[in-house]
């Protein structure tokens, strides 16, 4: 047998590669964040881990929404922890939908990267699995529910179902329930972390897959080291702590925002709802977290009435799963063309226009019956459209198609800062308006409060002006006379924000709102100046 | 490291005395080292923790048997080895009950003493005995050097051919005096023993636990924290032999 020819497992142990490997200049310059999602996905991965710590520690499973309650309301930065733990688990699952979907697109579950593939769509169930569990966790009404739907799906099992509810969700008593769910919580982070590691050690040996042009549009797409490329240290580390300072910021911001924002639809509320068994009007609706609606509305169709819950969501879920899974066998041609490929790219399309189809719906009318006069329409007529318009566009495009994933890439870098640039403003107008709120006395958190809203409102005229005059300007922004100054305005500003929300004393949801407002703000100043230390120093 | 020279970029750097590179990369262990505060202040306050008071002020509780029935002077054995004991204040700490007696077995008058406490040369006023002979005397069965209890720390009887009428730790060595307070025989033992204070209602011949007195009790912040209420008028006298 060649030695090329012998079993992944062999041909590590007999060639190891070096980790971490070099990669090319394009994959760190503008647009190059869509090599790195998975970067992103470890960090938010990371971030879980340690915050799910602090939280094991107060976690009681015999008092659920009590010592969550408790947690959040009196445990210093409880607050600021328990909605980061929540939002960071939405932003991983955001990224894996993203990191999905972009290696869907450029063609990397095929030929050498199958089993990385693998890898990734276990992961992928295993970070909804773990979601399900820690969302559950809470022992609020919605949390109720989802667990009795849970437990029907898996009791649905055939023969096992009875074995797989009592192992999954305890023998019926309330300790039990939540006792099991938090092992699984656990073990199944824990799997994860194993798993990723694998995800990971492939990822690296199979290289990073290169942009596909490099590759000759043609599998395998192996990224080949001519010397040329540079050290990894500080050229990449430099570059991912930039994206995990980023990362961390908006997971600090967002939740925090939401947390003295008035009004939050409970979808998006970073806070646990009343206690299950509260008597709550009809109108609150039964909603599981948001990465479930798309199972939710599918239970909801008079089609799958005559099949158990179980039976509809092998349907809905496992089918979908089932197709990623065979994906590398079934699409094992060498092209990486999209044009080759107009049926993957339509079902990719197709599946992020049912998920978030499927799950607007079931915001929109929650719990409602759908007959099927609704349902076929609105699973055929996307594809009846999608799927032949994918193939015309395929033969009447041609390679014209191809440049449309490099746009792409800009526009995405594009979007990330005017994101950011959208955050800080709101950001700010929320601080702008919760001083007004304070009124004229002056505290601690008053000048927190000032500090936070002067240092973002200067991050974000530097950020906007920096996105509208790129352009005009091409590479050479006009702030460049600002080269000292700037670095000096990201540097102090940090250090002014950490003076300012040192003064606020953890004691309340509120004030930790502001500290983690303050912190993401930290986060996104010292990504920015490393932003600069790169452009100026390392010349990328 | 490659530089903007070797680059064939010009370099920014107006001056040989100022470094642009090291007054960035100045900037950016600020900004870093501000996030890594900012966010290790949030995880450090967080975990660390102490337990809050369970109680507000020392319950007031009568000494009953297992089966409910107050505990009388007769129904406490003088000098006895066995370990009778209660919780007081809180579920998880333990006292001894003792009735003290001389070699021939008579019931012996505890005085209050005052009561040093080598650790810090402070001092506190034992209660002495209650009851129908002043001889019954309460007191923390955890060891005040290491935390060891019963049957490790137990009562040696006048009669004992070791240790006679005191207090000992098998643990370490530890020795304590019921007779006076419970004070400090000798070291390893830098704290005498915690004394309960009890009250004697003559007309019914019962007792309760109404408060301590002397140092907190070992391995807690004071001694109403750190511990379940008893949650209960009474609190159950137990014998374990050992």
């Amino acid at each position: 047998m060649k030695e090329q020819d012998a079993p992944l497992p062999i041909r590590i142990f007999n060639d190891p590669q070096p980790i971490p490997r070099r990669v090319p200049d394009y994959m760190r310059t503008r647009g190059g964040i869509l090599y790195w999602t998975g970067a992103l996905i470890m960090f938010t991965f990371i971030y879980e881990i340690l915050t799910g710590l602090v939280i094991l520690i107060y976690y009681e499973p015999s008092n659920a929404y009590k010592s969550t309650e408790a947690f959040l309301n009196t445990a210093p930065f409880g607050s600021l922890i328990l909605t980061t733990h929540l939002y960071a688990a939405y932003a991983m699952i955001f990224l894996i939908y993203v990191h999905l979907l972009r290696n869907l697109l450029v063609g990397a579950y095929k030929k050498p990267r199958e089993i990385q593939w693998l890898t990734g769509i276990a992961l992928l169930a295993m970070t909804i699995g773990v979601s399900f569990f820690g969302y559950s966790m809470s022992g609020d009404i919605l949390s109720a529910d989802a667990v009795g739907i849970g437990q029907t799906i898996a009791g649905g099992f055939p023969y096992l179902g009875d074995y797989l509810r009592t192992i999954f969700f305890g023998t019926g008593t309330s300790v039990t329930l939540f006792q099991s769910m938090l092992a699984w919580h656990i073990i199944l982070a824990a799997g994860i972390g194993f798993i990723f590691a694998l995800h990971f050690f492939l990822a690296e040996y199979n290289t990073i897959m290169p942009s596909r042009k490099e590759a000759g549009y043609e599998a395998p797409a192996l990224d080949r080291d001519d010397g040329s490329y540079k050290p990894w240290y500080p050229y990449n580390l430099f570059y991912m702590v930039q994206y995990m300072m980023l990362t961390f910021g908006f997971i600090f911001i967002i939740p925090s925002v939401l947390a003295i924002a008035p009004n939050v639809p409970v979808l998006f509320s970073p806070f646990p709802q009343v206690a299950a068994g509260t008597p709550v009007p009809p109108s609150f609706p039964a909603y599981p977290p948001w990465f479930l609606l798309f199972v939710y509305k599918e239970l909801d169709f008079i089609m799958v009435d005559g099949l158990t819950p179980f039976w509809s969501t092998m349907i809905f879920v496992g089918a979908p799963l089932a197709y990623l899974i065979l994906l590398p066998y079934l699409d094992s041609r060498k092209t990486l063309k999209l044009s080759d490929r107009p049926v993957t790219v339509a079902f990719s399309i197709l599946g992020v226009f049912y998920l978030i189809g499927l799950s607007v719906w079931a915001v929109v009318s929650p719990g409602a019956q759908e007959p099927d006069i609704y349902v076929m329409p609105f699973f055929l007529i996307p594809a009846a459209v999608i799927l032949p318009l994918s193939f015309y566009l395929s033969r009447r495009i041609g390679d014209v198609g191809l440049g449309l994933m490099n746009k792409l890439h800009v526009e995405t870098s594009m979007a990330a800062w005017a994101v950011a640039a959208l955050l800080l403003g709101l950001s700010s107008f929320l601080t702008g308006h919760m001083i007004s709120v304070l009124g004229s006395s002056f505290t601690a958190e008053g000048l927190a409060i000032a500090v936070i809203l002067t240092a973002m409102t200067l991050a974000e005229a530097v950020v906007i002006v920096e996105i509208l005059t790129r352009n005009l300007h091409g590479r050479e922004s006009p702030l460049e006379f600002l080269r000292v100054p700037k670095p000096a305005v990201l540097g102090l500003g940090t250090i002014g924000v950490l003076v300012a929300i040192s003064a606020v004393n953890p004691s309340n949801v509120y004030d930790e709102a502001i500290y983690g407002i303050g912190l993401g703000m930290i986060f996104f100043l010292a990504g920015m100046l490393i932003r600069e230390y790169r452009k100026s120093e390392l010349g990328e | 490291m490659a530089s903007n020279i070797e680059q064939g970029k010009p370099s920014p750097e107006v001056s040989p005395n100022f470094s642009r590179r090291k007054f960035l990369k100045t900037m950016m262990i600020l900004a870093v080292g501000a996030a890594a505060i900012g966010t290790m202040r949030g995880g450090i306050q967080s975990v660390a923790r102490l337990p809050s008071a369970t109680l507000s002020s020392f319950p007031s509780l009568s000494l009953v048997d297992s089966t409910g029935k107050p505990i009388t002077t007769d129904s406490i054995p003088v000098n006895s080895p066995l370990g009778i004991q209660f919780p007081y204040p809180l579920s998880n700490e333990p006292n001894f009950l003792i009735r003290l007696g001389d070699k021939a077995g008579n019931d012996v008058s505890i005085p209050a003493v005052t009561v040093s406490i080598p650790e810090n040369g402070s001092s506190f006023q034992s209660p002495g005995g209650v009851g129908k002979y002043k001889s019954v005397v309460a007191a923390s069965s955890i060891c005040q050097h290491a935390g060891c209890t019963f049957p490790q720390l137990r009562f040696y009887p006048p009669t004992s051919s070791t240790y006679p009428g005191k207090i000992r730790c098998g643990c370490h060595g530890s020795q304590y005096d019921p007779y006076k307070g419970f004070s400090v025989v000798s070291e390893p033992t830098r704290s005498p023993l915690p004394n309960v204070v009890l009250s004697y209602d003559a007309s019914t011949d019962t007792y309760k636990a109404v408060s301590m007195v002397g140092p907190v009790i070992f391995n807690h912040l004071s001694d109403l924290s750190g511990g379940n209420a008893i949650g209960s008028p009474n609190t159950k006298v137990t014998e374990e032999s050992a």
